[in-house]
């Protein structure tokens, strides 16, 4: 009933996309008879060398500053664009289109790669950073809310036509408060890649607790490189706590 | 006064005409409910009244304009002369009901006022003395979603009434209603049509709270006028023709009060 005889070709081929999968990455537990350097290696993690804690925290809140400010900007710019990039919205096939691909392009670039190139620019810092932040979430926020846009009640919309007000403002008006609660859920959560993606950054010279992460990592500074990640895992849950009370607030 | 001369509706991909041809005026103390089945065209008739649907052919005269002569801006004069309300209420999730009747004036007021909201002392009073008429003052400051269906239809109401509006259109506005609420709900808008000289057009599916309250009923068949009279005009055998009902469903309807 629920098993039909066609579906055994997908299943066939799952299998084999595992298998290939694995193949390609290498992927054998058998490896894991080494775990015991893994053991080693972990143990010379602690004790956590406190003594850093000042300077780390320095460098984390460097490091929130860069998520904060390259998604903030990024949620500033990616909102009105998304008006453009959603059907229900666009003013016209062409803008719609335009906008569409537009965003697919800046989000297509990962942010490493934007980091790199701004780097030969604005030379090594936070700065090129937040940059590079900023235009991958443009991609990624402008699509996810031009499509929480087109999912929205289309209802209000005509309401807010009907009495008059002009069509630009009917669909922001009615839209935003619709899909506000969703619009800072997706934003929180970009905050909070955009804290991991800074670190990645930071091995590029970018700055923050990522570079410290780097530098401690290659100088065999162990002791601070766990006092580094327990760090980046607080902040984390930290701004993931944060998100969901003013999610819940605003709801 | 509106005027409907020879419209036409085809939506795309679609073979047959919503509308076809179809020929109405609307006198000024009018309280027209128009019935029919479901697609027969009642919706979009009273879509092209206020240019939320354009017809593919024929006009709608407003004032002596027609409307698919005006640009956007003109249009939107128009409209906001027509207070519409909806079946599923159409307000905006999340506001209050005191903002959602506020955006009635959005027609008459710049985006920018609208977008900050900024409102005079002037107008929230008229928005309070709305939303007293419809009877929810104690329910001012609470937010929509939070309401019944009857009370939210209220609210939708209220909108339009701050519209100052010289039409009321009605799409379908109690189809989601139980029956005592639909009563309430139609007792309200002739009220309001008496208290305001109201030109109103309603959609309705209830034949019986059309004749209670209509003073004129225009029922609608294939996308063509099929009756257009006095309630009382609109006999059993017209009832069962409009929606080719067999003889006994007439029996809930004949109980005319």
């Amino acid at each position: 009933m629920w098993f039909k005889k066609r579906s055994i070709i997908s299943y066939v081929l799952l299998a084999l996309f595992l298998y290939i999968s694995m193949k390609l990455t290498e992927f054998d537990l058998s490896k894991f008879r080494d775990f015991r350097n893994m053991i080693d290696f972990l143990s010379h993690w602690f004790p956590m060398d406190f003594s850093l804690l000042p300077r780390i925290l320095k460098d984390s809140l460097e490091t929130l500053a860069m998520a904060f400010l390259g998604s903030f900007f990024s949620l500033l710019i990616g909102l009105p664009l998304s008006f453009l990039a959603a059907k229900n919205t666009a003013r016209s096939p062409f803008v719609y289109h335009l906008t569409r691909v537009g965003l697919s392009f800046v989000r297509s670039i990962p942010e490493i790669v934007f980091g790199l190139i701004l780097l030969t620019a604005l030379g090594l810092g936070p700065f090129p950073a937040v940059l590079a932040i900023m235009f991958h979430n443009i991609g990624v926020l402008g699509k996810l809310i031009s499509e929480l846009i087109e999912a929205s009640d289309p209802g209000p919309q005509e309401a807010m036509k009907a009495v008059g007000a002009k069509s630009w403002f009917a669909s922001l008006f009615s839209i935003l408060p619709q899909i506000w609660p969703n619009v800072l859920s997706n934003y929180f959560y970009r905050f909070e890649v955009a804290i991991r993606t800074s670190l990645i950054l930071g091995f590029i010279g970018g700055g923050g607790i990522g570079q410290r992460l780097f530098n401690d990592f290659k100088t065999f500074h162990y002791t601070a490189v766990s006092l580094d990640v327990l760090v980046i895992m607080i902040i984390v849950i930290l701004v993931d706590f944060f998100g969901s009370y003013v999610r819940n607030r605003v709801i | 006064m509106i005027e409907i001369r020879k419209i036409t509706v085809l939506y795309p991909g679609m073979k047959e005409n919503a509308l076809n041809s179809i020929n109405l005026t609307l006198q000024n103390d009018d309280f027209i409910c128009i019935l029919g089945k479901s697609g027969a065209g009642k919706s979009t008739l009273i879509r092209c009244l206020n240019g939320l649907q354009t017809p593919t052919s024929g006009e709608v005269i407003w004032d002596g304009l027609s409307l698919s002569s005006l640009n956007e801006e003109q249009l939107r004069k128009v409209r906001r002369e027509m207070g519409m309300i909806f079946q599923h209420f159409n307000l905006v999730p999340r506001l209050t009901v005191l903002q959602n009747v506020l955006t009635g004036m959005f027609g008459y007021r710049s985006s920018f006022k609208n977008l900050m909201g900024w409102f005079t002392a002037g107008e929230m009073d008229q928005a309070k003395q709305v939303i007293q008429e419809v009877g929810l003052i104690d329910f001012m400051d609470r937010r929509v979603e939070h309401l019944s269906g009857g009370q939210k239809q209220r609210v939708g109401i209220a909108r339009a009434l701050l519209q100052q509006p010289r039409v009321l259109l009605g799409d379908e506005p109690v189809a989601s209603l139980d029956p005592g609420t639909s009563d309430r709900i139609f007792n309200l808008l002739q009220e309001m049509h008496l208290k305001h000289n109201l030109q109103t057009v309603i959609n309705v599916h209830d034949v019986q709270l059309a004749k209670r309250y209509a003073t004129r009923i225009v029922a609608l068949k294939d996308g063509e006028i099929v009756f257009d009279g006095k309630p009382d005009e609109f006999t059993d055998e017209m009832y069962v023709y409009t929606y080719d009902s067999f003889g006994y469903s007439r029996m809930p309807y004949t109980v005319t009060t």
